[in-house]
């Protein structure tokens, strides 16, 4: 009986076929726009996670009641005391130091006020190394002590003269000369890198005039200890600097667990709202089944007749449903594959950084499932309707 | 063996009540070969109706094989429309998506026999009514005579031993109409009991014995 029902099923589809396809349209998009959504959610959550992953044997830390340094802030600077204290704790492989600032720069006789970070350079490279591409030169080295690499912003939209390696710039009074020029970021990176000059600690101690340190970069040997590494330099910094919560320091698996609980939010909002275009999907297939029974009410009064049970009625509409919304599905798979692919190209473009689609089989099998669950259930009422149809009226009708 | 016991049947058109059957009891013993005759309006299709369990009745009851009908649900109707009745309507009512050999196997589909079986016995009651090389046609494909004629055998399907007709041949020509009555015929002389409903007097007569209606009952 079912098989046959599939059968008669697939006629009455094909009788109507344009009606038949508007409707397994609807469902489709609403099965694209959902697996589209969490394709591209799940593909920047990995590569996200990834690329912190990376990362995971650096531990970030920072006074926890900082105040934007060069804004007058006075949170107390991390001290040499504190590195050395930090060095000493098992698992810690190195310490590197970062400075921020904002210096008086002069090119041309022009002069005006750029942003200045600075790192230990093998950090430095490490740390935009997804991100940085070069128009020309390349990053500072150690031994760069009056050299410098500068940001996209930097070379070509601050001073009315593009500036290119080897010219020279004054930094708050300090001459240096231009190692490398960045190219223009994507967005995730953009503010990191455009607008900034880039130079070696020593050099940044010179021309900012300090050696407070605002931020640490702790690399550690084992991963696995990474959480009881970072318990430890904080109890270190916070007493050394005898304040509770002087410091707080962040291993990247901490984040990268924050940032799973964000995603998995976000993606039950674009889930949420994908869902709406399922649900407009199902009307559409409960509408057209009604239509399909009060054109077909003849026909079901025949079936009855020749000796048709209300469930055999029921079967038959559900089976139809079923297999409109089944290859509804199926179609929403395939587009919301091509959405998703062509979203993560868009976004990898956009952002500069890889971004895959993934789609898993999971999430396709979870969506046809959905699909046809929503076409039964749309199925239903209209198939009820049919099956409880008086033999005599129906056959009359025609 | 088909009894019905003072049945009535009131239809409702709004506020007003129209009667269409006003108690009618008759006897109809297998193997017999009864018309039902009337103008239009005087409830013979709405008896046919209710003995052929297409409906219930408002009061009476029906009686199929000993069995009061009235007491029965939905799923057993269907099931005594299916292996007790077969229906030929005046316009033929084959299901226009489906060819003339799966209309005929239809009813045996719901009787739940296996496809195999289904369609040889589609294919052997299409060369009985002599369609074999029309098998694949659909009705819009088939002439009305022809229609009729799968219609036939698809009332044949499940072997049931009443078959009702109403007006089988009003939509039809003298020749094809005649061509039908023959063939009902030859299944009544096989001890089919066979229940016509006609407006054609020439069609009454060939019946065993005829039954008139007029306003909802019997005439004598």
């Amino acid at each position: 009986m079912f098989y046959d029902s599939l059968l008669l099923a697939y006629r009455n589809i094909r009788e109507r076929k344009f009606r038949s396809f508007l409707t397994l349209l609807g469902i489709a998009v609403g099965i694209a726009a959902i697996i589209a959504l969490i394709a591209v959610g799940y593909g920047m959550q990995h590569s996200i996670t990834k690329e912190l992953t990376g990362m995971a044997d650096i531990i970030t830390v920072m006074p926890g009641r900082q105040i934007i340094p060069g804004l007058g802030g006075y949170a107390e600077p991390i001290t040499d005391r504190d590195i050395v204290d930090i060095e000493r704790i098992g698992g810690v492989e190195s310490t590197g130091r970062w400075m921020y600032g904002t210096a008086q720069v002069e090119y041309r006789k022009e002069r005006t006020p750029v942003t200045i970070i600075s790192g230990e350079t093998r950090d430095l490279e490490e740390m935009y190394e997804v991100y940085a591409e070069f128009e020309e030169g390349r990053w500072i080295h150690e031994g760069d002590y009056r050299g410098c690499t500068i940001g996209y912003n930097v070379a070509h939209e601050y001073f009315d003269e593009d500036i290119g390696v080897s010219d020279r710039l004054t930094i708050n009074g300090e001459k240096f000369v231009v190692v490398g020029v960045l190219e223009k970021a994507g967005a995730m990176a953009s503010t990191d890198l455009d607008p900034n000059i880039f130079l070696t600690i020593r050099a940044a101690q010179d021309v900012l005039g300090t050696k407070d340190i605002y931020m640490l970069t702790v690399r550690i040997s084992d991963i696995d200890r990474a959480d009881d590494i970072a318990e430890e330099i904080k109890r270190t910094l916070d007493e050394n600097h005898n304040m509770e919560d002087f410091a707080q320091a962040m291993t990247m698996s901490s984040m990268i667990e924050q940032i799973g609980t964000v995603f998995l939010m976000l993606q039950a909002v674009l889930v949420g709202i994908a869902s709406i275009a399922l649900i407009v999907g199902s009307i559409g297939i409960m509408n057209s089944m009604l239509m399909s029974v009060m054109e077909r009410t003849h026909e079901i009064g025949i079936m009855k007749a020749i000796g048709a049970t209300n469930s055999n009625i029921i079967l038959l509409f559900l089976t139809e449903a079923g297999m409109i919304s089944l290859v509804g599905g199926i179609l929403g798979c395939i587009l919301g594959t091509i959405t998703a692919t062509l979203v993560s190209i868009g976004v990898s473009f956009y952002i500069g950084m890889e971004m895959p689609a993934i789609i898993t089989p999971e999430v396709a099998i979870g969506s046809l499932s959905v699909a046809i669950l929503v076409g039964i259930i749309s199925g239903l009422y209209p198939a009820r309707r049919a099956a409880k149809m008086s033999p005599v009226e129906a056959v009359r009708y025609g | 063996m088909i009894r019905a016991v003072n049945l009535k049947k009131i239809y409702k058109m709004g506020e007003i009540e129209v009667p269409a059957l006003r108690g009618v009891s008759l006897d109809i013993p297998d193997g017999d070969y009864v018309a039902i005759e009337g103008p239009s309006g005087s409830g013979k299709s709405t008896l046919l109706n209710m003995i052929g369990c297409l409906d219930r009745p408002t009061s009476g009851n029906v009686f199929i094989d000993d069995v009061d009908t009235s007491k029965l649900n939905d799923n057993e109707l269907a099931k005594i429309r299916r292996e007790k009745i077969g229906f030929i309507f005046q316009m033929f009512n084959l299901i226009p998506t489906l060819n003339a050999l799966e209309n005929v196997s239809l009813p045996m589909m719901f009787y739940g026999a296996s496809r195999g079986k289904r369609i040889k016995k589609a294919e052997e009651l299409l060369k009985i009514v002599g369609l074999s090389d029309r098998a694949n046609h659909k009705p819009s494909e088939l002439s009305g005579g022809e229609q009729q004629r799968v219609a036939i055998a698809r009332a044949l399907a499940n072997d049931p031993p009443v078959i009702f007709g109403d007006e089988p041949t009003g939509n039809l020509d003298t020749e094809a109409g005649k061509v039908i009555m023959d063939f009902l015929e030859k299944l009544n002389k096989k001890g089919e009991t066979l229940i016509i409903v006609t407006h054609d007097p020439e069609i009454a007569a060939r019946a065993h014995r005829s039954i008139r209606m007029r306003d909802g009952t019997l005439k004598a």
